[in-house]
C-alpha cells in the first residue's frame, strides 16, 4: 500500500514536472528576448504554475550601483503576467500593473536593498498558466 | 495542488539558524499567504557571482589567480553534492578571471566547467559550441559574462525541469561561497567601506541558502556544509543594518524606475576576519 502511494506521488510529481517543462519552455524562450544583450543574465531560472489568484513570490537582494532588468512572461503573448516589487517594509516600489502590464522593466538601484517580487496572472486575461521570471543586470 | 507536490518551503530573510522542515503545508503560512506559491521550488534568488567580481574589481583589489579553486581538482571530486558545489565555484572563478581580463584562465575554467557539467549530465548547457563561442569572443568581457550567464541559466532550467533541485542548489551554493571567498581573501577588502557593506549584504542570501539546502530530502543534504553555513549565519547575525524608504522615481519612456531608498550596513573587522576564516574552512572541506 505504502509503495503504491509513493509510486502515485512520484508519478504525479513526474507528470507535473513534464507539464511544467512543456508549458514553461516556450515561455522562457520568449521571455529571454527581453533580457537584451546589454544585460548579463543572473544565471537562474524562476518559474511557477499558477492558477486563479495564486501569487508567486521570491526575495532577492538588489545591489547598489546596478540596473536590473526584470522580465515576466506567461501564456503565448506579452502582458499576461503582472508583477510588483516591495521593499522589506512592504512599500511598493514598482508594479507593471500601472504600466500596461509591461513584460519587462528596469530597476536602477542607488543603494543595496532587499526586495520581494510578487507575480500573478492578469485575471482578466488568463486563468492559469506557467509564470516565468528572468533577471538580468548591468553596471 | 500541482506545486504543493513539488515545492519545498523556505525561510524568510530574517530566519534565524534553524532546521527547515520539508512540509508542503508550509507553502501556505497563513490566511494572507494562502495564495502564495514559489517560483521554481524556492522563493529567493542568489546574487550572480558576476556582481561580486565587479565589486572586487571596483574596489581595486589585486587580481590573484592563486585564490581560484583550481581546474586540476575536477577529477578528484566525485560525489554529486561536492561536484555540484565545485561547478558553482568554477562559475564564480570564471566571472572573477573574466572581469580581470585573464582570457586564457577563463577559457581553461570554461573547459573544466564543460567537463564537470558533463559529469552532472548538463551537456545541454555547457557544450563544445559554448566553448567555441567563448573562444571567438575572448576579447569581449561583456560577451563572455553573458554567455556564462545564459549557460548557467539553461543549466538551472534543465535541472528544475528534471527535478534535480539538489544539483541546482549546490551549484548556487558553490558560486555564492566562492564569490565570498574571492571577496574576503584579500585583507585589503577590510579597508574598503563599499566592499565591507557588500559582504554584510550577503546575510539574506546566506539565510536563503541554508533554507534551500535544509529543504532538500534528507539523503541529498550535505550535512557538513549545512552545519558550516549555519555557523557562518551566526557570525552574520551580528552584522547590523539600517533601511530608510524613499519614494522611487519612474521614467516611463525609459521603462526604468529609480530606487533611491537608503541602506546602511555595519560590519566590524572582527566579524570580517571570522567570516574569512569560516569561508576558508568551508571551501577547504569542499575541495579536500
Amino acid at each position: 500500500m505504502r509503495r503504491y502511494i509513493l509510486s502515485t506521488i512520484l508519478l504525479a510529481a513526474s507528470s507535473l514536472s513534464l507539464q511544467a517543462q512543456g508549458l514553461c519552455a516556450p515561455i522562457a524562450d520568449r521571455c529571454e528576448q527581453h533580457i537584451t544583450s546589454e544585460y548579463i543574465p543572473d544565471g537562474q531560472f524562476y518559474r511557477a504554475l499558477l492558477q486563479g489568484e495564486e501569487v508567486a513570490e521570491f526575495g532577492m537582494t538588489l545591489f547598489g550601483g546596478t540596473t536590473y532588468r526584470l522580465a515576466a512572461c506567461s501564456g503565448d503573448s506579452d502582458g499576461l503576467l503582472l508583477f510588483a516589487v516591495y521593499d522589506r517594509d512592504r512599500n511598493l516600489l514598482f508594479t507593471n500593473k500601472e504600466h500596461s502590464a509591461a513584460p519587462y522593466w528596469d530597476l536602477a538601484i542607488s543603494n543595496s536593498l532587499e526586495v520581494t517580487i510578487e507575480a500573478y496572472l492578469d485575471p482578466a486575461r488568463s486563468g492559469s498558466g506557467c509564470a516565468v521570471l528572468l533577471v538580468g543586470f548591468k553596471k | 495542488m500541482g506545486l504543493v507536490l513539488t515545492l519545498a518551503a523556505c525561510g524568510g530573510s530574517d530566519t534565524p539558524p534553524q532546521d527547515t522542515v520539508v512540509d508542503s503545508s508550509q507553502v501556505a503560512k497563513g490566511a494572507e499567504d494562502a495564495r502564495i506559491v514559489q517560483l521554481g521550488g524556492r522563493n529567493f534568488s542568489i546574487p550572480s557571482p558576476v556582481q561580486a567580481a565587479y565589486a572586487i574589481r571596483g574596489a581595486g583589489l589585486n587580481y590573484n589567480a592563486a585564490l581560484l579553486a583550481g581546474t586540476d581538482k575536477a577529477g578528484a571530486i566525485t560525489e554529486r553534492p561536492r561536484r555540484s558545489l565545485f561547478l558553482g565555484m568554477l562559475g564564480a572563478d570564471m566571472a572573477y578571471v573574466t572581469v580581470h581580463g585573464d582570457g586564457q584562465k577563463a577559457l581553461a575554467t570554461l573547459q573544466t566547467i564543460e567537463r564537470v557539467g558533463s559529469e552532472l549530465e548538463l551537456s545541454n548547457a555547457f557544450d563544445r559550441a559554448l566553448i567555441e563561442r567563448f573562444k571567438s569572443n575572448l576579447g569581449s568581457e561583456d560577451s563572455l559574462l553573458r554567455f556564462s550567464g545564459v549557460a548557467f541559466r539553461a543549466a538551472d532550467q534543465y535541472l528544475k525541469d528534471n527535478d534535480r533541485m539538489d544539483v541546482s542548489t549546490y551549484v548556487l551554493a558553490g558560486g555564492w561561497l566562492e564569490s565570498l571567498h574571492l571577496t574576503v581573501s584579500d585583507p585589503a577588502a577590510a579597508d574598503n567601506a563599499e566592499l565591507m557593506a557588500r559582504i554584510g549584504e550577503q546575510r539574506r542570501s546566506l539565510d536563503d541558502l541554508v533554507a534551500l539546502i535544509g529543504s532538500l530530502p534528507a539523503d541529498e543534504q550535505d550535512l557538513r556544509l549545512l552545519e558550516g553555513l549555519k555557523a557562518l549565519q551566526v557570525t552574520f547575525s551580528g552584522i547590523t543594518s539600517t533601511y530608510t524608504y524613499e519614494a522611487p522615481v519612474t521614467e516611463v519612456a525609459k521603462r526604468t524606475t529609480y530606487i533611491n531608498s537608503k541602506t546602511g550596513v555595519t560590519i566590524t573587522s572582527e566579524q570580517f576576519a571570522r567570516i574569512a576564516t569560516q569561508v576558508s574552512e568551508l571551501r577547504s572541506m569542499i575541495l579536500a
